[in-house]
């Protein structure tokens, strides 16, 4: 990888700065059940980017807009009762696939833009992107030291805390904010469909390492950020997207550390 | 008829860990068995064992056939798209092979059997629509269905109305002279004095026979250990974590 | 007005199409009646996205779509089995670990080749490029699903409704269970071809809830999702024909369509 084009001192650099909210949010993600929601926002964004690449507007501000759309009608479908949570976000999503794909057979050319909304791509990152990396991983930084006591306070679990018709509090309310803003920054990186890679699969790995959040938050986010440089090399050497690269490698990783854990919880208790 | 016939049981869900001790007692056809015990303390453990569906046994159990089960209302899906008969129906699914249709002589035992619970009306209604009361009751309709000799009852009367507790001790009273066997567990202490025999369990058997023999103060308080309660006058009440309909 | 409707039918590939997506309805409808009542909505996800690789792999080995479709389906199964069993994260953050692992994995199988296979095709299905083959193919296992599953009616009633008092009323849950993700897996694979492993959750699960939302018995829901599954894909055909967009997508537009017009419709709470 040639460490002096510019393409890829970005995409480094990016991968780094994703690594903050990886590790800092990626935590509550993992302890709070959240990695369908992650991966919901990601996905439900694909529309979304295919019209702002057709109008010409940011991919973030689309996928913003998208992933307001997609909790506000996941609520309303789940709360009146009228459709279970599971059923209807999978309804939404396969909604905003389905609808994402027409749309960009009409307006696109259906081929390697697609692609790249799905997997991302270390290509068409640029500095604005970065830029703006750089700005919510540090807003993330500020949103976990507020909100980390109440964070860990209140028992939040989304699907049943909806079924009941209980309104989530402001706290989770922020959690679930900082997770779709941090999902939609990372996007352009590894895709919309591949945002678990980097928001959930870090923190999951040291998760089966540690129960105490300080090391949780430490690890997942030095996981994060030595995986997605190993990604940036890999991505560029078989010049696909960052995301497919992560995913197998932190796939790869967490395989291994979940067989060596097990086995060593095996060989504890015989 | 021959009743049923527990000796050595024990066993449990996790092989060392025995949920269930040395748990010995005979009850004969006609014959209504209260059994009592703290939550956790045995009696679904107990139940599963008569099933056959408990992981670790050990111990003889004697049934004329397979028992029917009357579980507690929540734990049926209130949302499945099933009408009271229906329920009451699948008290039939077991003796029908897979590539038959329901008898019909199974549809009308299911209709009569509604009946008899007091629910003929609402045979067509939806069973997540009604109310605890005649949930249990349409639950009985479906063991009644099954035509077991043994039954199972697991709280059949823990917080159900007025309507559907008379109703339901009224069917009790015909099963017992149908010859048939039941076993209710039950925090009632009161009700289960009303009973023929009584099974006190705590993880083990504390003591099984006639209620005037069982229940005494110092068995009682084995029994429910801290949880037990007596009021002025020496009667007995446990409080316990309510289950509700 | 006629025109409209029987234009499209002249045409040779409409009608396998047509063929394929009314045989597929037969197995979908009824079968997502019965993964909504069993909650089972994020395994069916969980498989159809998972499977990726297997399809990449078939692709580029020029082999059969159904027996990459199915390898697929089985390593996806096994890899959310495996972590299912571990406590300590819960299943929703390992099954998202396996199924976004194997969704990348298929994603650089498919984009890292000098000569890559038509990703789109098995992301988004190939609805009008249905063959003769292929339309068989479907067509036994869609049969054989549907088949299976009005055999197995009581036991899957026994289990869903009450699963405590199955085995007593002779159905062993955990059987029945496996046995509706194994019917889950057959029609998956059945339907990749058509709808693609992102669109074909769109026919098993959409019909269903529709189904359910106006339904009281379950018999009825049955048969009125394979009727819904069926208008879905004879809608998505139409639109697709006259509106000159990608098939397999109309098919899941048209579904998805149908279960949210469902919604304000019908009295029972869902959940």
């Amino acid at each position: 990888m040639d460490l002096g084009a510019p393409y890829v001192q970005r995409a480094l650099l990016e991968m780094l700065l994703l690594a903050v909210p990886a590790g800092v949010l990626g935590t509550w993600i993992v302890l709070r059940r959240l990695a369908f929601f992650s991966h919901a926002v990601g996905t439900a964004s694909f529309p979304g980017l295919v019209l702002a690449s057709a109008w010409g507007i940011a991919p973030q501000l689309a996928a913003l807009a998208t992933a307001l759309g997609f909790g506000v009608a996941q609520e309303g479908l789940t709360r009146s009762r009228r459709l279970a949570p599971d059923a209807a976000t999978g309804l939404l999503l396969v909604g905003a696939l389905a609808a994402g794909i027409v749309l960009a057979s009409d307006v696109v050319d259906v081929g390697a833009e697609v692609d790249t909304m799905l997997f991302g791509s270390l290509i068409g990152l640029t500095s604005a992107d970065v830029w703006l990396t750089a700005a919510v991983a540090a807003g993330a930084l500020v949103l976990d030291a507020a909100m980390r006591r109440s964070w860990l306070a209140t028992g939040f679990e989304p699907g049943s805390a909806r079924a009941l018709g209980v309104r989530p509090a402001r706290a989770d309310r922020l959690l679930l904010a900082g997770t779709a803003v941090v999902a939609v920054v990372a996007l352009d990186a590894v895709g919309a469909l591949l945002v678990a890679v980097i928001l959930v699969v870090p923190a999951a790995t040291v998760r089966l390492l540690t129960d105490r959040i300080g090391p949780l938050r430490l690890g997942a986010t030095a996981l994060a950020a030595a995986e997605g440089i190993a990604a940036v090399w890999l991505a560029d050497a078989l010049d696909v997207g960052a995301g497919p690269a992560l995913a197998v490698l932190g796939g790869s990783v967490f395989a291994l550390v979940a067989v060596a854990t097990a086995l060593r919880t095996r060989a504890g208790a015989a | 008829m021959s009743g049923l016939r527990v000796s050595g049981l024990s066993g449990g869900y996790v092989p060392g860990a025995d949920a269930l001790r040395d748990v010995a007692f005979t009850a004969g056809p006609g014959q209504i068995v209260g059994i009592l015990g703290p939550n956790g303390g045995g009696k679904t453990t107990l139940f599963r064992a008569l099933l056959g569906e408990l992981p670790v046994r050990r111990g003889e159990i004697g049934l004329p056939g397979p028992p029917a089960y009357v579980p507690q209302t929540e734990r049926a899906r209130l949302d499945f798209p099933v009408s009271a008969l229906d329920v009451a129906l699948m008290g039939a699914y077991a003796r029908t092979p897979w590539y038959r249709r329901v008898a019909r002589a199974d549809r009308e035992r299911a209709g009569e059997a509604l009946a008899r619970v007091g629910l003929a009306e609402a045979a067509g209604s939806t069973f997540g629509t009604l109310s605890g009361g005649q949930r249990q009751r349409v639950l009985i309709a479906r063991a009644l269905v099954q035509d077991a000799e043994v039954l199972l009852l697991d709280e059949p009367l823990s917080g159900v109305d007025g309507v559907s507790g008379a109703r339901i001790e009224a069917v009790f009273a015909e099963l017992r002279g149908e010859g048939r066997t039941l076993l209710v567990a039950t925090h009632d202490v009161r009700q289960a004095a009303g009973w023929d025999r009584v099974l006190c369990l705590h993880r083990r058997q504390i003591d099984y026979g006639a209620p005037a023999a069982v229940l005494s103060p110092e068995t009682l308080r084995e029994t429910y250990g801290g949880e037990l309660i007596v009021l002025p006058g020496g009667a007995h009440a446990v409080g316990v974590g309510h289950h509700h309909h | 007005m006629l025109a409209w409707l029987t234009d499209p039918l002249a045409s040779p590939v409409i009608q396998r199409a047509l063929a394929e997506t009314l045989l597929l309805a037969v197995a979908c409808g009824p079968l997502g009646v019965w993964i909504l009542l069993y909650r089972d909505a994020y395994a069916a996800e969980s498989l159809s996205h998972g499977m990726l690789p297997g399809l990449v792999l078939a692709a580029l080995a020029g082999a059969p779509l159904v027996l990459g479709a199915t390898a697929g389906v089985l390593v996806a199964a096994a890899g959310i089995a495996l972590v299912g069993r571990d406590a300590r994260l819960g299943s929703e953050i390992g099954v998202a670990v396996v199924v976004s692992s194997l969704l990348g994995l298929g994603a650089i199988l498919a984009l890292a080749p000098e000569t890559p296979p038509r990703l789109a095709e098995l992301l988004f299905g190939d609805l009008l490029g249905v063959d003769a083959t292929d339309l068989a193919v479907a067509g036994v296992l869609a049969v054989a699903v549907a088949l299976a599953l009005a055999g197995a009616y009581r036991p899957l009633v026994l289990t869903g409704f009450d699963r405590g008092s199955a085995r007593a009323l002779g159905a062993v849950p955990l059987r029945w269970e496996l046995a509706l993700l194994v019917l889950l897996g057959a029609t998956t694979v059945a339907a990749v071809q058509g709808l693609g492993n992102l669109l074909l959750l769109a026919l098993i699960l959409a019909p269903g809830a529709a189904a359910l939302r106006v339904c009281r018995r379950l018999s009825a829901a049955l048969a009125l999702a394979a009727a819904l599954a069926a208008l879905a894909g004879i809608l998505g055909l139409l639109l697709s024909y006259h509106l000159e967009i990608a098939a397999g997508a109309a098919v899941a537009l048209s579904a998805v369509g149908i279960a949210l017009v469902s919604v304000p419709l019908g009295g029972r709470p869902a959940h």
